[in-house]
């Protein structure tokens, strides 16, 4: 057992301040409903390119905080990227995990070893400055704030359950290329 | 083209990515620009970032642009077919404007990419042009001139551009 997905949403929502958020998959369209902003941009058509377009974006803004919400299959994908993460040490840097332990967009099928696998321990063997896993909302929501003030890179593990709430942003859609152009400006402040 | 392709030594290209206002190369180490790369380890101005993949890199690289830092990629020939689906997606789908510094390793110096026997560097070009992506092939220290007029389309037209490097950097 889990979190729901837009329990564990709703607490970054509400920390995220000026940061760059970054999502992918499952989390696109709850993310843009749950919190709207110019500094969301979305990752589509390129599976696991989200932690590293995130890496792109603090490394050249250090002085702004950079939040990626991940999958577990998309983190798979490009497993590398966090050794990638920890070479670079951003310290502004976020990393969020939604492991609910499928593909989730294509019927649910199980990732590999989804029993067993354990995306913190590869974190902290990669070099992530730190890793923590949670499966409790009610104990992210307290730790949250606390983590958001450490130096990055850190991973944050968010066991998330199945059965997702079905809501309104179903209906969302985004257009990551005209967010690309909406966060530059944001950020250039063209 | 004038054959063989001849050596650019790194300096000099190092000395164009200057120009061209670069601050991080992102990377995943290729043997066929290695001096380049060890000049690059010297440097201050200019940070390298190593990449596992090259998947990786083109989305590094749009990350920077979006916060607004100058970059190239480099990367080899093999990375350039291993990361064909991002490249698609973040250089065409989404318009990042990439440049990218491509090594083609292991070529015949006395012909033409495209005549070359082994189809790493005989097809690097068909493919770029498959994928509509415009290139430049720098063999010798005479094209190096064409690298600042790429990067500077690849800005301004928010589109990947890539030079083909067609012989080892010295």
């Amino acid at each position: 057992m889990g979190m729901a997905r837009g329990e564990a949403l709703r607490a970054i929502a509400q920390h995220r301040g000026e940061s760059v958020v970054i999502s992918t998959m499952q989390v696109v369209q709850p993310w843009h409903a749950l919190s709207p902003s110019p500094l969301n941009m979305t990752c589509i058509g390129f599976m696991g390119g989200a932690s590293t377009l995130g890496l792109g974006i603090a490394l050249a803004r250090p002085d702004r905080r950079v939040a990626v919400l991940d999958g577990d299959g998309s983190l798979l994908m490009q497993l590398g990227s966090i050794a990638t993460i920890s070479g670079a040490a951003p310290a502004n840097f976020h990393h969020f995990l939604f492991q609910n332990g499928v593909y989730e967009t294509s019927g649910s099928q199980p990732i590999a070893a989804s029993e067993r696998i354990d995306f913190a321990q590869m974190a902290l063997g990669a070099g992530y400055r730190a890793a923590y896993t949670f499966d409790d909302a009610g104990r992210f929501r307290e730790e949250l704030p606390g983590i958001l003030d450490e130096d990055g890179p850190v991973l944050i593990v968010l066991k998330i359950d199945l059965v997702d709430e079905q809501v309104e942003w179903d209906a969302m859609r985004v257009d990551a290329r005209d967010e690309s152009r909406t966060v530059r400006r944001a950020l250039l402040g063209a | 083209m004038t054959l063989p392709a001849r050596s650019v030594p790194a300096q000099m290209l190092l000395d164009k990515l200057r120009r061209c206002g670069v601050r991080f190369v992102v990377s995943v180490p290729d043997t066929h620009q290695k001096s380049l790369l060890a000049l690059l380890d010297g440097v201050r101005d200019i940070r390298t970032i190593t990449c596992c993949t090259e998947d990786e890199a083109l989305c590094v690289a749009m990350g920077m642009w979006i916060g607004g830092a100058p970059c190239a990629v480099m990367i080899q020939h093999a990375g350039l077919y291993a990361c064909v689906n991002h490249l698609r997606g973040v250089g065409l789908d989404l318009k990042a404007p990439l440049f990218m510094l491509i090594g083609l390793l292991g070529r015949d110096v006395d012909k033409p990419p495209r005549e070359n026997s082994g189809s790493m560097v005989r097809l690097a070009e068909p493919l770029l042009d498959t994928l509509g992506i415009r290139h430049y092939l720098v063999d010798g220290p005479e094209d190096v001139h064409l690298i600042e007029p790429a990067y500077r389309e690849s800005l301004s037209g928010e589109l990947p551009v890539a030079v083909l490097i067609g012989a080892a950097t010295a």
